[in-house]
């Protein structure tokens, strides 16, 4: 059974060898063993109630139950840009219209914001390649909103998600090239690297302080804007099926989309339930496939089942129940013996989508 | 002998022609007979007035052969550029974007919209014709006709802004295609570079500030072709940059905002034709004598202003002040009698001899 599980302290050397897998691009989850202790630290914290806002943040991996292998991992920052800056690009629109030459132009522009600061970010989504089968990248990336949905006094009012820009065949971005490129005078990676190890000082020392009118750039690096890399569209799809849009920001280096919602209007808030759940093994197993997460803030999990729930309750095997470690059979380690145990039930997709 | 005089309204036939054919187009000269009969009219005025302080001015000079009487060039002065309105240049900023724990430091160079230049003099609608030809070598001819209005300046001082430039035109294509409008003006204006320049009738139009760009436009972010124009000189503006430079203007601080070609200023009072000016008194003799060095010489008078170009013969700063001795032909040229005071400017100043 796959689960989506918040991180332990044990985890790090899974989570340090799926790191070792993602490559380029990752800006938040690399292979940096302190730097992951860190994180794992920091979550602690987050639950404990002992950070700061600024640092608050989650990270949840996905577990193959049987193997107890890492396949994985995906994380919510609680508010952005509250040490360092979050920088992101608005693309703001200016007309220039002249009545006595009968012109009317509209210009579009990049303007440096921090429109984001205080919103929660979903991130660092990485799933290995050999575990994208049956519904997993969904599972994976939609256990949050069922986490947002559980906890939503935890968080602010809005999320984002900065998904990764377009990249041509040479790996090279356009937008790179013919903005950041004269101005930090780094290679993208290591301005990337840069930025997400804290060093962000840097981006605003470097950075462009003025506006950048996009139609005055080279049409390559025009097309790169809010260009979704093609490997992170279906991450997007995903995020989008959730509520989430983008509302025009990009990221600075790779002009990447950043998508958006209120925390209160995703789906999970709208339509999940909380339902008591029966455990019975003879379960139909061949439904609509749910999202199903227990309401435990330390040991949170999301399953996926293969049914609806019926009646006012959600059907559970001992097998799923235990994986959410709500069975009662002395099987799990850490036992929550609550026979009318709650579970958080969403369509695995939105009802137009079976 | 050639000479500069100021233009009449019976010149109009002969301004008309040379500007119908000036190449690249110019709003300073333009082939429109109505708008040269009122800036002829305009400039009569100005040479008549009794000014104080720099206005509405425009005089318009011409350089004739005294034989012929036929014209071969002209050559302006905006009193006040703007006058009531703002001047438009690029002024040609350089950011420094530097870090120190990266170190890396980086000169950025932005262009951003200015109005320094409002209410500066302004060196304009020169023009000489090729077909010319003289006792005198072109070049000298060209020094004669740019630096005449510098030798006016210097003895009407009142007349004049005490800061002085002049815009050149920038690089076209055979086809009269400025790369730098292609990739900034076109962009705002939607048209041709040629219809908004005239259109323009100089750099102070209320539709400038509407339709171009309000915020700086960073140059590492142009297409290479317009950031190879940047403040050059088309070939047909070569030699009069040259000129100004020798004359003390500075290159650099400013571009055009439609060709990016060169501005040029200068502290009038740092020009070498005011620093190098003389004031003598003249001794007519009948001969002409070829010895001595070229000077510009010119009257003090202002609606009967004349300029030649004649050789004399060197030390002039003795003291006392030496009188000068004059061709009965160029003192009748210069509307000069005995004892009359001249300005007497060295073409190159000692020290500068080529």
């Amino acid at each position: 059974m796959i689960v989506v599980r918040v991180v332990q302290a044990d985890d790090l050397d899974a989570l340090f060898e799926l790191a070792s897998r993602t490559g380029r691009g990752m800006t938040s989850f690399k292979p940096d063993r302190a730097a992951l202790t860190q994180r794992i630290d920091r979550v602690r914290r987050t639950i404990e109630g002992t950070a700061p806002l600024g640092e608050q943040g989650y990270l949840f991996v996905m577990e193959d139950t049987e193997t107890r292998a890492v396949v994985g991992v995906c994380a919510l920052e609680a508010a952005v840009g509250m040490t360092q800056p979050f920088y992101n690009y608005r693309i703001s629109t200016v007309v220039h219209a002249s009545r006595e030459l009968d012109i009317w132009t509209k210009m579009t522009m990049l303007n440096i914001s921090h429109d984001l600061t205080g919103y929660a970010e979903l991130c660092s989504l990485f799933l290995a390649p050999d575990a994208r089968v049956s519904g997993n990248g969904a599972l994976l990336s939609k256990s949050r909103f069922m986490f947002l949905a559980q906890f939503a006094e935890r968080f602010p009012p809005r999320i984002c998600a900065e998904m990764r820009g377009h990249f041509d065949e040479q790996g090279e971005s356009s937008f790179w090239s013919a903005v950041g490129a004269h101005f930090y005078q780094i290679e993208f990676d290591q301005a990337d690297y840069l930025s997400s190890h804290g060093k962000k000082s840097f981006v605003a020392e470097l950075m462009p302080r003025y506006p950048v009118y996009v139609d005055l750039l080279p049409p390559e690096a025009q097309a790169c804007i809010a260009k979704t890399h093609k490997d992170t569209l279906p991450a997007r799809t995903l995020l989008e099926a959730e509520g989430m849009r983008f509302e025009n920001h990009i990221d600075i280096f790779d002009a990447g989309p950043v998508l958006e919602s209120h925390v209160d209007t995703t789906r999970a808030a709208r339509e999940s339930l909380l339902l008591p759940i029966e455990l019975d093994d003879s379960a139909p197993g061949d439904g609509v496939r749910h999202l199903v997460s227990n309401t435990s803030l330390t040991d949170f999990r999301v399953i996926l089942v293969p049914r609806a729930p019926h009646s006012g309750s959600l059907k559970l095997t001992r097998e799923e129940a235990r994986a959410l470690n709500l069975a009662g059979d002395g099987a799990a380690p850490q036992l929550h013996e609550q026979p009318q145990a709650q579970v958080r039930v969403l369509s695995l997709y939105p009802k137009e989508r079976k | 002998m050639l000479f500069v005089r100021p233009g009449k309204l019976s010149d109009l036939d002969q301004i008309e022609a040379m500007a119908r054919a000036v190449r690249p187009i110019l709003h300073s000269l333009p082939p429109d007979r109505r708008a040269l009969e009122a800036r002829l009219a305009l400039s009569q005025d100005s040479f008549c007035a009794d000014v104080d302080t720099p206005g509405e001015e425009f005089y318009l000079f011409v350089l004739e052969d005294s034989a012929s009487g036929r014209l071969f060039g002209t050559a302006s002065i905006v009193a006040s550029a703007g006058y009531a309105e703002p001047f438009y240049a690029f002024r040609n900023d350089a950011l420094i974007h530097a870090s120190r724990e990266l170190k890396v430091k980086r000169r950025v160079h932005a262009l951003t919209m200015s109005h320094q230049l409002s209410g500066k003099s302004r060196l304009t609608g020169y023009y000489l014709d090729p077909s010319l030809a003289s006792e005198l070598a072109p070049d000298l001819v060209a020094r004669l006709l740019s630096r005449a209005r510098l030798m006016f300046i210097a003895q009407h001082r009142q007349r004049f802004a005490p800061e002085i430039f002049t815009v050149l035109v920038g690089i076209t294509d055979d086809n009269g295609v400025s790369p730098f409008w292609e990739a900034v003006g076109r962009k705002f204006f939607k048209r041709d570079f040629a219809e908004i320049e005239l259109a323009s009738g100089g750099r102070s139009q209320t539709f400038i500030a509407e339709i171009m760009p309000s915020y700086p436009l960073y140059v590492p972010l142009l297409p290479p072709d317009a950031q190879r124009v940047l403040g050059e000189p088309h070939p047909n503006a070569v030699l009069p940059y040259s000129i100004h430079l020798e004359d003390g203007f500075e290159p650099d601080g400013f571009v055009d905002i439609f060709d990016a070609g060169p501005v040029l200023t200068a502290n009038v009072a740092m020009c070498d034709t005011v620093r190098h000016g003389l004031q003598r008194r003249v001794v007519r003799r009948g001969e002409l004598v070829d010895a001595g060095t070229p000077y510009l010489v010119s009257n003090g008078l202002a609606d009967e202003f004349r300029c030649v170009m004649v050789n004399l013969t060197r030390p002039m700063e003795t003291s006392p002040a030496p009188d000068i001795p004059l061709p009965d032909a160029v003192a009748d040229q210069l509307l000069l009698a005995d004892g009359d005071l001249m300005c007497c400017a060295p073409l190159h100043h000692q020290g500068d001899l080529r």
